[in-house]
């Protein structure tokens, strides 16, 4: 047990250099919107999760493949998960049995069941092949119910039943052909398998019906089609779990409907409504349901639906009443009470239910509040009978704003902003100044001085009007400050600067092609949301670049396909868009200086550029990624035009891939160009601003180059070789200063000693100094001597050739994976680093202080007093990343994809902000907050003691002016 | 949640001579791991369902969520080395060092046999602690996949704590000052003193006075008597500056008073 008792030590060492969050400032400096991403249609349903419990859940599997639970009353998610461990695409399945304890979800090739009151696993299965589709059996032989998985392998569709408790498969049926396997249905007697045989552009209809009990092959019903069903979403609907099951396809010009009823050959047609873009069938998902159906018609600016009712004796369909057609959208939902069918209509207006049996309304209520006056695109319902006539609803909608909102009987009661999930791209913006100031000093500026000067005069006595407000508020104001409750006191829905600088905006991007702007000052409130519909071709939202000017106030966001979109940060109002296709594809884009002013310079696939006029030349080298390789490039006039040359090709040796490429932040202030030492001499830093980190990685050899590239010259400035890295899991770097830092998973044989190798998740660290002796600035120092410019390109006259900086490197062990590394941001760089990084295993976001991780901590001694003045601690191979060390502290966060950092004006504090499939934003201060008040100053207590001394002086005064007026009449 | 396992099982071939015994590399096995109740954990039930473990080797990473019967589950685990880690919100747990190997013994050959041991991070990979013994789990015959009858037990170490403690306002804190303390002792100094010298019989009080004459710390115990009340009262900033130390002129009323003292 001799490590955990160095482990400790460790620990015992470090709370002195880490500052974790207080208790108090939870919520008050952190925020975090815990997201499931925007529900999906199919896999949304309520759900009581306790056969003894009268509440229900609310149960989703989302687009971006997280399944959770949320309380229907309150919004707060309950549990969640995230079933791939990663973000996916859409897809899945999730289903639950009526009164099951358990919802069952299938993803990829796996099958899982949950526990559904706690989130708790129940088993989890993994096949070959892809899920395709997943039901449950609700009747079974015995008292549990079981699960229907249907897979689709190569060349093969297989179904399976697995045991609803135990998780173990009762049969498994294969058919081996090329059909494609649509879905699995089941009546009480018998299982369907629907699949599309045939050839593409003519499937028809295959119904594979099933043994319940054995799963062996009954019966084989092939429905004609005449090329109608052309792909498998072609194919509208396969009923699931009903009575009776049926099938429902149109034809080619959504003129028609055709029904089968699962389980014999008939089909049945049924005319639509003209102009019909699109057709969405809702029924009931239980067995003891009515087998009533509703078939829900969009045209362009209208929709209607009509319901229809299964025969269970004759497989008749017939059709029973319709849905008036109205504008705009709505969204139509199923639910069930014991055999009885609802059916719930919410229009932009109000909120309709039927009975499935008849057209006459049970209830109506008028949509109050405009919240969800957007069009809702889905919306499930729970359908409560209170009396005999009166009735209760409520339904969860999807809106077109990618919202989820609850309405309770026509009042929103919650909307969570599940559009912030799925964010590609985030920037920040400063909020704009006011324009009419802005103006105003901009016209002093410009008038003769006498002017300005009474202009400015008259504007201050104008300003006097507000005098009077201004002292009004002057004690509510000492007040709140003194009892410490300024944050409520603030007006929270105006943006408004602030002189510490940390109200900010962040703006971002979401794959679904909404943008938001958050107010960072103000718990991540979303300030402005908007669809950039007209800009994004595809789905997912492929952006390339977002950045902010902050001088004009203009978001622009670039995307894949040369489109872009130009919004005031402010207000998110469209200045300019280009929709896709009209520019080339855009690799990335590269902010440079030209002669023009600053600009965005969008760079093609491989690296292309594009010329460009001779007045918007980059000045700088462009460094673009051309396949697995990185190219320098500098521009040349030629006629009107620039075009570009290339300085500089670097390809990494062999066969290393590169992974990772990280470059410095463009705000990254150095604030002492050396390190001082115990012995008060001076190791000067490296420090080059156009330096970028590569790492590559050779597959076959599971070996990891880091690279530290020169921008200008492409000259490797030095490298390292790590042994044993595995390609599949996260490499992640980052730059700043004269350090880089790398993590990975690393297994190898430690170099010393063969015998011994290590195992586990590491960071490496690398500082870069100009030499490596103290005080000694190595062949610049010489450089600078006689020429103080000194250029990489024209390295120095020396036979050492460029400069090479001094690398002291040191690899640390973590207890956890980390990704998505980020360096705090501060205004004049002189606060002290931390290395931020999302820990996915342990939803956490950590942040690294930089003197843990430091590379020059002492190696197998204790450190010398001058090395302990400097700050260097004993090296201990392990780093654990402490809880402490959290800035998300106990919050659940998951699926972040980048950590981005911004200074605030006080030079202690780091504005972070992290995106992905959650939200977190927090401010940090790496070295402690020397320059405010923080909750920690108790003003109360400050004045209280003032008060205690003043007392105390009174009191006292007189009893010693006393004793010494009495001391010198008595003494002799 | 096998994020990368077919991958991974085309990559492993890469790496046979690493796998212990390559007789089958497809060949696939059931690791649990268990959380038990222990004393820094007394009800597991209570772990967020956020928790769940994986088991990573170079190639190869599985994850298992938490089940209701607090185990982790992972399968289709191919021969290898693991370190097996339990990620908690609440709980810090130390990580196992998961071996999977092919039996050697003939009439098993080709079954696999899973063993564990506690493993210390930043340390030799065959530095290995105490190993962990399977623990029966309260299944019983009938329970089928979905519940083990063994697993590997995982020890928790501690609750985790994120936040740090804010030092509160409390009276103590301050009467422990230490420039609390110096001013609480001088005031006793200045109030108990004079009282207790009075009570002295007069001889012992006049010997106590001759000291305190010669005493130089007597101008520093303020009430002690005979000095003037305030020893910087007669301090000449301009005699200070001039650098003249010698103060024989005194000349204020304020001092007069103990100058006649000495005198007599």
């Amino acid at each position: 047990m001799h490590l955990p008792l160095s482990a400790l030590s460790v620990l015992l060492a470090l709370p002195a250099a880490v500052r974790a969050v207080f208790q108090d400032e939870v919520g008050h400096i952190d925020y975090h919107y815990e997201l499931l991403g925007v529900p999906q249609r199919e896999t949304t349903f309520f759900h009581r999760p306790r056969r003894q419990d009268k509440a229900s859940l609310l149960y989703t599997l989302s687009d971006l493949g997280v399944l959770g639970a949320v309380n229907p009353s309150t919004s707060s998610v309950v549990w969640r998960q995230l079933l791939q461990g990663n973000i996916t695409n859409g897809a899945g399945y999730l289903r639950a049995g009526e009164d099951a304890t358990w919802v069952a979800s299938a993803m990829g090739s796996s099958t899982q069941a949950w526990d559904a009151p706690t989130g708790r696993n129940l088993w989890s299965l993994d096949f070959d092949g892809r899920a395709k589709d997943l039901e449950i059996m609700e009747l079974t032989e015995s008292d549990h119910k079981d699960v229907l998985a249907l897979y689709e392998e190569e060349g093969a569709t297989v179904a399976r039943r697995i045991h609803g408790t135990q998780g173990h498969v009762v049969w498994e049926f294969r058919a081996v052909n090329d059909d494609i396997p649509l879905q699995v249905s089941t009546n009480v007697e018998k299982v369907f398998v629907v699949s599309l045989h045939g050839s593409l552009l003519s499937y028809s209809l295959k119904v594979t019906v099933l043994d319940t009990l054995t799963g062996k092959r009954l019966d084989e019903i092939n429905i004609g089609t005449k090329g109608e069903v052309q792909k498998p979403e072609d194919v509208m609907f396969v009923g699931a779990n009903s009575a009776a099951p049926i099938v429902a396809w149109t034809d080619n010009a959504l003129t028609k409907l055709k029904v089968n009823v699962l389980g014999n050959k008939n089909k049945q047609e049924f005319p639509l409504v003209a102009d019909t873009r699109s057709i969405e069938i809702h029924a009931p998902h239980h067995i003891q349901s009515q087998p009533h159906f509703l078939v829900q018609s969009r045209t362009k600016t209208a929709n209607r639906a009509d319901v229809f009712h299964v025969d269970l004796k004759t497989n008749a369909v017939t059709k029973a009443y319709d849905f008036p057609l109205l504008d705009g959208e709505s969204a139509f939902s199923t639910s069930t009470a014991g055999t009885n069918v609802y059916f719930t209509r919410v229009t932009p207006d109000e909120v309709i239910v039927t009975s499935s049996l008849s057209h006459g309304i049970l209830g109506r209520w008028p949509l109050k509040g405009n919240d969800v006056k957007s069009g809702a695109l889905h919306a499930v319902s729970e359908v409560i009978k209170k009396s005999e006539s009166a009735y209760a609803v409520r339904s969860a909608v999807v809106t077109d704003t990618d919202d989820w909102a609850m309405i309770r009987n026509g009042e929103v009661a919650w909307t969570r902003p599940e559009g912030l999930s799925g964010a590609v791209a985030a920037t920040w913006a400063e909020i704009p100044e006011s324009e009419d100031l802005a103006k105003t000093l901009e016209a002093e500026a410009h008038s003769n001085p006498l002017e300005a000067y009474i202009h400015r005069v008259k504007r201050h006595v104008d300003d006097l009007q507000h005098l009077p407000s201004w002292l009004e508020s002057i004690p509510v104001r000492l007040l709140s400050s003194i009892l410490g409750s300024e944050g409520s006191a603030k007006d929270s829905t105006t943006l408004t600067k602030d002189n510490f600088g940390l109200n900010k905006l962040v703006v971002l991007a979401t794959k679904r092609g909404k943008m938001y702007a958050l107010d960072a000052g103000n718990q991540g409130r979303i300030v402005w949301s908007k669809s950039a519909s007209e800009t994004p071709s595809t789905l997912p939202w492929d952006v390339k670049s977002i950045h902010a000017d902050d001088v004009k106030g203009l978001i622009t966001v670039r995307g894949a396909d040369g489109e872009y979109i130009i919004v005031k940060s402010d207000t998110g109002k469209t200045v300019d868009t280009m929709g896709p296709g009209f520019w080339p594809p855009v690799q990335s884009v590269a902010a440079v200086d030209s002669a023009a002013g600053p600009w965005l310079l969008p760079i093609g696939i491989d690296g292309k550029i594009a010329e460009v006029p001779l007045a918007y030349a980059p000045k700088q080298t462009v460094v673009v990624r051309a396949g697995n390789q990185l190219k320098g490039i500098t521009f040349q006039p030629q006629g009107e035009q620039a075009v570009e040359v290339p300085a500089w090709v670097f390809s990494p040796s062999g066969k290393q891939k590169i992974v990772h490429v990280a470059t410095r932040s463009v705000h990254d202030p150095i604030a002492s160009v050396g390190r001082v030492l115990g012995d008060r001499s001076v190791l000067y830093k490296y420090l080059n601003p156009n330096t970028l980190v590569v790492a590559a990685i050779d597959e076959g050899s599971s070996t990891m180059t880091l690279y530290l590239l020169d921008s200008v010259s492409g000259e490797v400035l030095t490298s390292s070789v790590h042994r044993g890295v595995d390609p599949n899991k996260d490499i992640s770097c980052a730059i700043s200063e004269n350090w880089f830092a790398c993590s990975f998973f690393g297994q190898y044989a430690i170099r010393d000693s063969e015998t011994q190798s290590v195992k586990g998740y590491q960071l490496a660290i690398t500082d870069l100094y100009e030499s490596d002796i103290s005080n000694d600035r190595g062949p610049l120092g010489e450089a600078l001597g006689d020429d103080a410019n000194f250029s990489p390109v024209n390295p120095i006259d020396q036979p050492t050739g460029p400069v090479i900086p001094a690398a002291v490197s040191k690899t640390f062990m973590l207890s956890g994976p980390i990704r998505s590394l980020a360096v705090t941001q501060t205004r004049q760089g002189i606060t002290s680093r931390q290395l931020l990084a999302f820990a996915s295993d342990a939803h956490s976001i950590t942040g690294i202080p930089r003197m843990v991780i430091d590379p020059r901590r002492v190696l197998g001694r204790d450190p010398t007093p001058a090395e302990l003045e400097e700050g260097l601690s004993k090296y201990t191979p392990l780093v654990d990343l402490d809880p402490r060390f959290m800035i998300t502290h106990e919050r659940d966060v998951i699926g972040i994809n980048e950590i981005i950092t911004a200074p605030a004006n006080l030079e202690s504090t780091s504005l972070v902000f992290a995106y992905g499939l959650d939200i977190f934003g927090t401010r940090m201060t790496p070295s402690l907050p020397f320059d405010i008040l923080g909750k920690g100053f108790n003003k109360v207590t400050l004045i209280g003691t003032v008060l205690a001394l003043t007392a105390g002086v009174m009191a006292l005064g007189p009893m010693v002016r006393r004793k010494q007026i009495n001391m010198r009449w008595y003494s002799s | 949640m096998r994020a990368s396992f077919s991958a991974a099982a085309a990559l492993l071939s890469l790496l046979q001579p690493l796998v212990a015994s390559a007789a089958d590399v497809l060949a696939t096995t059931a690791v649990t791991l268990a959380v038990p109740a222990q004393p820094q954990l007394p009800n597991p039930a209570a772990l967020p369902p956020s928790t769940h473990a994986t088991l990573s080797t170079l190639y190869t990473t599985y994850s298992a969520p938490l089940s209701a019967a607090n185990t982790f589950v992972f399968r289709n685990v191919t021969p290898g080395s693991y370190l097996a880690d339990v990620h908690c919100a609440t709980h810090a747990f130390a990580p196992l060092r998961v071996d999977v190997v092919a039996s050697s013994t003939p009439d098993k050959l080709g079954m696999l046999s899973v063993q564990a041991w506690e493993t210390y991070r930043g340390n030799d990979w065959d530095n290995k602690g105490e190993e962990a013994k399977e623990i029966a789990l309260g299944g019983t015959a009938e329970s089928s996949v979905a519940t083990a009858t063994a697993a590997l037990p995982v020890r928790c170490m501690a609750p985790k704590q994120y936040f740090m403690e804010r030092s509160s306002f409390s009276v103590m804190s301050i009467l422990k000052n230490p420039m609390i303390l110096l001013a609480m002792v001088s005031m006793g100094i200045f109030f108990l003193m004079p009282k207790m010298v009075e009570n002295m019989d007069p001889e012992m009080r006049a010997e106590f006075e001759e000291q305190q004459k010669n005493n130089p710390m007597a101008s520093l115990m303020g009430g002690g008597g005979q000095q003037a009340a305030n020893p910087m009262g007669n301090f000449d900033m301009a005699a200070f500056l001039a650098g003249s130390s010698n103060k024989k002129d005194e000349g204020g009323s304020a001092a007069a008073a103990p100058a006649d003292r000495r005198r007599k």
